[in-house]
């Protein structure tokens, strides 16, 4: 279990973590949704041991971490935003180094590094110098490195940037896989689709601070509005929406409207009112709520600004 | 071409904002220049070419002549004159041949000259010096060579008037030759005027009764007698041999050059040049090596190790001994390379070579670390590392002898890693010292690595390669 209690980090007068609590149990799968600067790889480092927070805790199993303690990190595997690999080296000299790093020596490394060269898919490749690899290919490299030593609790910081969706899927795979097998994986990202696909937890991060910290349904709920309709605005919906007004939040956005049913507003009673208009229902696109909802609710921005 | 000039700004601005580059395009060559300059003489002040440089003097002669001619070496600039030593009490004695050979050995002081005391033989006509050198740099031994010259002949028409005036006692003798001098100088005042006393006596000193005061060592007349001003002067090459220098007087003054120490070297400024060029090369590699420091930062290696078991102490502990490692490669590699082209020697030195080369590979490492400790950008490290280099070896000796240049600079240069490899590698090499005789240049090199190592240990733990 990890813990961080009130913990604060400043790059001289930016706070770039600010007073952030939260708690992950072991076999979670963390989601750590923030746009660029939110502060994920700060709380990461701090987690990794690589900076130490300037006030507050944090503990996992109950001992501390921070960069004088050594021992309570070897559990923990960070796969860095950064491709923190010997780019001049091949990927077998790569996972080689890293590997007699963690104390693997002998059979144990070899076999070690052969497990890991088949997750990344790169056993074919594994002779061949890293900077010779596609942005993919050392993306998946950059996580099996990490988990040569069968960390317990794995760190990703945006682990899929400039990724094709190939490798992106293969990573994915790789870390449920991981994660059922027992792995407590952080996972830090600005694409909600990669949270609400990977996470049973998520915290959402911004200006150094967890703004909501939930499963993906319990955060949805938080939303005033569950579902969202989109339709084009022209002539013929125009009629509608003097009737539609009294029962949600209407959104005129570009060519499109966008209306928000309240509560006690079924879908059911939306559509009798629209066919009884003479509209095709072709013309209505329902959305689910998204964490890109929430984010832009909770602060008025999107998470790609 | 709006597009090129809008192309072209960018490059200025970009090339201000680097102000490693700037530093390298005007600062690095305006430093070098001024060391050049110095060491060739082209400053205007006149005071250009080499000071102090220790001359050690044996005056055995009683001749006022004698006396003169060290006066006018004291007055010369390029030398500092030593005419005397300690006794075991701390009692200061006149300097003998036997200490002054010793010292040439142990490299005290590189010149001697000692004045015999047949400074004017009995037999024959002319003069007579010796000149001891340990002429381990051969730039500095040209100039020496130069120097003392100009200064000998400026001084020989005294000298030369007295040789003239002894052979004479000998062939005529005394109470004739007095009425010969008389008569001459009756003849001089008669002809030229001036008081006939004054001008015997001046005759009788050795003078030519034209001389009317003190001969003046840098009389601008003398100097045209004086092939050793003219460049070009010939190297000490001939081992043991009479320099040939000046038509005039190459059969009436012998003097005796005789090397002391580094005897068995054929080539006595290989070692320099192999050396000086080696340490400059290593402290690029080392530097180069380390500023790697930058790129393994950017890649974010330093999160994935320092998450993992690894400490920051590894890290540049590994560096550090890279960098040796490297480095003591490169010097044996080069040192061979030297040899097998200009015969150094290398074999019968090795073993305190390899310790001298060990001792400036730690300390060219550690330089390295320092560079990429207190630089907070790689092009920082690049531009800091092009200027220290070029100036350390400038300044250090690895491009021609420290003696040449500026008292000032003289006493930086002695802080520099170059100074002290350059030192060793010639110690060993030309003076074929043992270990124990370069101990203190070990220790030199020994102290400056790990000053700068604890100086660079301390940046690190402040500085921004791990942030
Ligand atoms: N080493 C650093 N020095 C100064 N400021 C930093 C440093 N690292 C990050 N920051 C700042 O801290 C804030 C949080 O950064 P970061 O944790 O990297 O965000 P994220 O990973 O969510 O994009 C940002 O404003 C960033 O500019
Ligand atoms: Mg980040």
């Amino acid at each position: 279990m990890l813990t961080l209690q009130s913990t604060t980090k400043r790059y001289g007068s930016l706070t770039a973590l600010d007073g952030v609590t939260l708690t992950i149990e072991d076999g979670d799968f963390f989601g750590l949704l923030g746009p660029n600067g939110a502060g994920k790889s700060t709380l990461m480092s701090l987690v990794a041991g690589l900076r130490a927070a300037d006030s507050g805790s944090l503990a996992l199993d109950g001992t501390p971490l921070g960069p004088q303690t050594r021992k309570a990190r070897e559990t923990i595997g960070l796969v860095p935003q950064a491709l923190a690999l010997y780019s001049d080296l091949t990927a077998l000299q790569n996972l080689r180094i890293f590997g007699q790093l963690h104390g693997l020596r002998g059979r144990e490394l070899s076999s070690r590094i052969e497990e890991a060269l088949d997750m990344a898919q790169l056993t074919e490749r594994r002779h061949a110098p890293v900077s010779t690899f596609s942005g993919g290919m050392q993306r998946r490299l950059n996580l099996v490195a990490a988990l040569l030593h069968r960390p317990r609790l794995l760190l990703c910081d945006e682990p899929t940037v400039g990724v094709d969706p190939q490798s992106r899927n293969a990573i994915f795979e790789h870390l449920l896989k991981l994660n059922r097998a027992g792995t407590t994986i952080i996972y830090s990202t600005h694409y909600m689709e990669e949270a609400e696909r990977l996470c049973s937890r998520i915290g959402i991060i911004d200006h150094g601070r967890i703004l909501a910290l939930d499963t993906l349904d319990g955060l949805l709920t938080r939303l005033p509005f569950e579902d969202e309709i989109s339709f084009p605005s022209n002539d013929s919906t125009a009629a509608i929406l003097e009737r539609l007004a009294p029962n949600g939040v209407l959104i005129r956005d570009g060519d499109t409207h966008r209306f928000r049913p309240h509560a006690n507003y079924p879908l059911s009673a939306f559509f009798s009112l629209t066919e009884a208009a003479g509209l095709s229902p072709r013309i209505f696109v329902t959305h689910r709520p998204s964490l890109e909802n929430l984010f832009l609710h909770l602060t008025g921005r999107t998470l790609r600004e | 071409m709006r597009n090129l000039l809008v192309l072209f700004r960018k490059d200025f601005l970009n090339f201000w904002r680097d102000r490693a580059a700037v530093i390298i395009t005007f600062l690095v060559p305006m430093v070098l220049i001024y060391i050049f300059g110095f060491v060739f003489g082209l400053n205007k002040t006149g005071d250009a070419g080499p000071t102090g440089i220790d001359l050690a003097v044996v005056n055995l002669s009683s001749d006022p002549g004698a006396l003169d001619l060290v006066n006018a070496l004291k007055a010369e600039k390029t030398f500092h004159v030593i005419t005397t030593t300690h006794d075991p009490h701390g009692q200061p004695r006149p300097l003998t041949e036997a200490d002054v050979r010793a010292a040439l050995h142990n490299n005290a002081y590189r010149f001697a000259l000692i004045i015999p005391r047949d400074l004017i033989p009995d037999e024959g006509f002319g003069i007579h010096l010796k000149f001891l050198s340990n002429p381990r740099n051969e730039v500095e031994t040209q100039t020496v060579n130069g120097v003392l010259q100009k200064t000998i002949f400026s001084n020989v028409p005294t000298l030369l008037g007295r040789s003239l005036q002894k052979s004479a006692r000998r062939f005529v003798g005394g109470p004739r030759l007095e009425a010969f001098n008389r008569h001459l100088a009756d003849s001089i005042a008669d002809t030229f005027g001036g008081d006939r006393n004054r001008i015997f006596h001046n005759i009788e000193a050795g003078g030519f009764g034209i001389a009317t005061d003190e001969p003046k060592p840098h009389d601008p007349a003398l100097r045209t007698l004086d092939p050793a001003s003219t460049p070009g002067t010939p190297s000490p090459d001939a081992k043991k041999a009479t320099s040939a220098v000046g038509d005039a007087f190459t059969r009436i003054i012998h003097i005796e050059t005789e090397q002391v120490a580094g005897k068995d070297v054929k080539n006595p400024m290989a070692a320099r040049l192999v050396g000086g060029y080696a340490i400059m090369f290593l402290l690029f590699a080392a530097s180069g090596s380390s500023t790697s420091l930058f790129d393994e930062k950017k890649a974010g290696l330093f999160q994935r190790l320092l998450s993992g078991p690894v400490t920051r102490g590894q890290i540049l502990g590994a560096k550090f001994l890279f960098g040796v490692v490297l480095g003591l490669l490169q010097l044996v590699v080069l040192f061979v390379a030297g040899h097998l082209m200009y015969d150094l020697g290398l074999w019968q030195h090795l073993i305190p070579l390899l310790v001298v080369s060990l001792c400036a590979a730690a300390a060219c490492s550690a330089f390295g670390m320092l560079i990429a400790a207190v630089s907070p950008t790689q092009g920082a490290a690049q531009g800091l590392t092009t200027f220290l280099v070029l100036t350390m070896s400038a300044i250090g000796g690895a491009w021609f002898p420290v003696s040449f240049m500026p008292a000032f600079i003289q006493k930086i240069s002695h802080l520099t890693v170059v100074y002290w490899s350059v030192e060793g590698f010639t110690d060993v090499l030309w003076a074929g010292q043992s270990l124990g005789d370069i101990l203190p240049t070990l220790g030199a090199l020994a102290a400056i690595s790990a000053i700068i190592m604890a100086v660079a240990l301390w940046r690190f733990n402040r500085g921004r390669i791990f942030d």
